[in-house]
């Protein structure tokens, strides 16, 4: 039996794996595994670490989580208020940009490590990196520049600077949030992170047009991941569709993994990227609340059915919420293993 | 003004929202007006037909985006109030909503938008703004006499948890207003889910804002009969 490294491995250099990997996103859940709050949980990049190597160990699948919460980038720029839940993830609740102002004074530590809470993400890392003994890959998760300012000061300000705004304020904020999102990959690598998950939701097709896709959030993507270049990354849809933006980034940008949305159609994606590229097709994680799990393995085997018959695909969840019963996330698992084994393991894809 | 004329400005308008140009769009408008139609046409025959076309994708079969909806709906609450006192009767308001997002959720787009359609349909709108707490949606609508309340949320936790709609309708059970006050709720949670609207006690939900007046005002006239 492959590990979950393995399995990435036989993916990237174009062979079968014994079955589809598996990515499953239980974020907040960690602190349910310790008994911690939540608030207490974040607060160690010790306790995060913990939290999803239990829960790996737990459930089987094959990658660890190296992340807290998205609005910690918002944390490392500025923001002085995180609102905590019992139940989910923590909340922006101080907007770090409210007048042009602020866009000017915005500022990117040159060594993100001296933020303390950036260190204990790295630190976080690291030790998953440790106990994952190359077993498992450890993902790092950077927001790109064409989406951070929603972060930094809400998302109908952040379009409307973009639709109707200054474009030279634009471009400095851009500037601004590009240079903190490369700086971001570089340190999660050098903490251990083997892959990158870049997540640009305003730049899915969902929040924008094609035509607006191209002018202005496609430049940014190259810009964010010139230095580190795009080995080893994965273009996380966040919530909105990307299909109709795959062909562009792949073609301009080189990305060779693509994390699609529960609505984006596989063969779709399939056909749009060519033979090469990974694609991640995802379950719609919010009915995993009250499916049952003859429902659960049913919705598996149908996107199972359409992976195995795209190639390079691995299986994938959104933001698993909270409310998700254990037995549920035990059904998720054991159908994406029952229904992903290839049968010609090895075979080249 | 002629029938064709009035085709011209809206296509020109919905080319305008189509490709998010807003100093376009306004531009049409104030020619419109500078051409002679009324206040009430520019926002009966241009603005709501163009924010309902827009924002209920019917103006083209490729997928029509937040930022789309965002900017015809932006319009539509700026044009609608600006000429709304130019009217030359009164327009009468359909009902009252207060809006806000749940408590712990600070995402208002989806808000904003959807207060753009209820506005440019008539309905007066009390937005309470984000991370509301369920005593104030329930306070804060029977205060100013609002028949709906409207509950946006981005997350599955702040819709489905104890702090959100579910206490609402709680709260307005206690206070034995249920029969005077109607919920409503929206957000990404909802589209993924169908059913959850019911789940978390609301009497219905919008997949879009364009459905919004429509559905609210099915519920105002539940309550008022």
């Amino acid at each position: 039996m492959m590990t979950g490294m393995e399995r990435f491995g036989a993916l990237m250099s174009g062979r079968t794996p014994d079955r589809v990997p598996i990515v499953c996103n239980l974020l907040d859940q960690g602190a349910r595994e310790l008994g911690l709050s939540i608030r207490e949980y974040y607060a160690r990049g010790e306790h995060v670490a913990e939290g999803q190597l239990r829960m790996r160990e737990k459930y089987g699948y094959d990658t660890l989580a190296g992340m807290f919460y998205s609005a910690l980038e918002a944390e490392v720029l500025g923001c002085r208020n995180i609102i905590y839940a019992d139940d989910g993830p923590p909340n922006v609740g101080h907007l770090v940009i409210n007048t042009p102002r602020d866009i000017k004074s915005l500022h990117v530590p040159d060594e993100l490590n001296e933020h303390p809470r950036f260190r204990e993400l790295t630190s976080c890392i690291g030790i998953l990196k440790k106990g994952a003994r190359g077993r498992f890959p450890v993902l790092g998760v950077v927001t790109a520049s064409f989406s951070l300012p929603a972060m930094l000061m809400g998302v109908g300000p952040w379009l409307d600077l973009f639709i109707n705004g200054d474009p030279a304020l634009r471009d400095e904020l851009l500037e601004t949030c590009s240079l903190f999102c490369s700086r971001q990959i570089a340190a999660l690598r050098e903490a251990g992170a083997d892959l990158i998950v870049y997540v640009d939701p305003l730049a899915s097709a969902t929040f924008i047009q094609l035509r607006k896709f191209r002018e202005l959030a496609l430049p940014w993507i190259l810009r964010d991941l010139e230095a580190h270049g795009p080995a080893g990354v994965i273009f996380f849809n966040g919530g909105g569709r990307i299909n109709p933006i795959l062909a562009d980034i792949r073609e301009h940008v080189g990305i060779g993994a693509y994390y699609l949305n529960p609505y984006d159609d596989i063969t779709e994606a399939r056909s749009l990227l060519g033979p090469q590229a990974l694609i991640a097709g995802t379950i719609n994680d919010i009915r995993l609340i009250d499916w049952s799990p003859d429902e659960i393995d049913r919705e598996v085997e149908k996107i199972m059915l359409a992976g195995k018959r795209a190639g390079g695909f691995i299986f994938g969840t959104l933001m698993m919420p909270c409310g998700i019963p254990e037995e549920n996330i035990r059904a998720l698992v054991a159908a994406t293993i029952r229904h992903g084994h290839h049968a010609e393991a090895g075979a080249c894809l | 003004m002629s029938e064709g004329i009035d085709k011209q400005i809206l296509d020109s308008y919905l080319t305008a929202l189509f490709d998010t140009d807003k100093a376009a769009a306004l531009r049409i408008v104030q020619e419109a007006l500078d051409g002679g139609l009324t206040p009430e046409q520019v926002v009966f025959e241009v603005i709501i037909p163009g924010m309902e076309q827009m924002i209920g994708g019917m103006i083209s079969d490729n997928l029509v985006t937040l930022s789309q909806h965002f900017l015809a709906s932006q319009i539509a609450e700026e044009v609608t109030d600006r000429l709304i006192p130019l009217f030359a009767a009164v327009p009468e308001v359909r009902g009252h909503v207060v809006i806000g997002t749940s408590h712990g959720d600070f995402h208002g787009l989806g808000k904003k938008i959807v207060i753009g359609c209820l506005k440019a349909r008539m309905f007066q709108v009390t937005d309470l703004g984000i991370n509301v707490a369920p005593e104030t949606f329930v306070d804060q609508a029977l205060a100013v006499g609002a028949d709906v309340i409207a509950i946006s949320s981005m997350m599955v936790h702040t819709a489905t948890g104890e702090r959100g709609p579910k206490r609402v309708r709680q709260l307005l059970r206690e206070r034995g207003v249920e029969d005077r006050l109607r919920i409503i709720v929206g957000g990404a949670p909802y589209r993924f889910h169908e059913n959850l609207y019911l789940e978390v006690g609301a009497d219905a939900w919008g997949d879009t804002a364009a459905q919004a007046p429509e559905i609210v005002a099915s519920l105002v006239c539940e309550v008022r009969s």
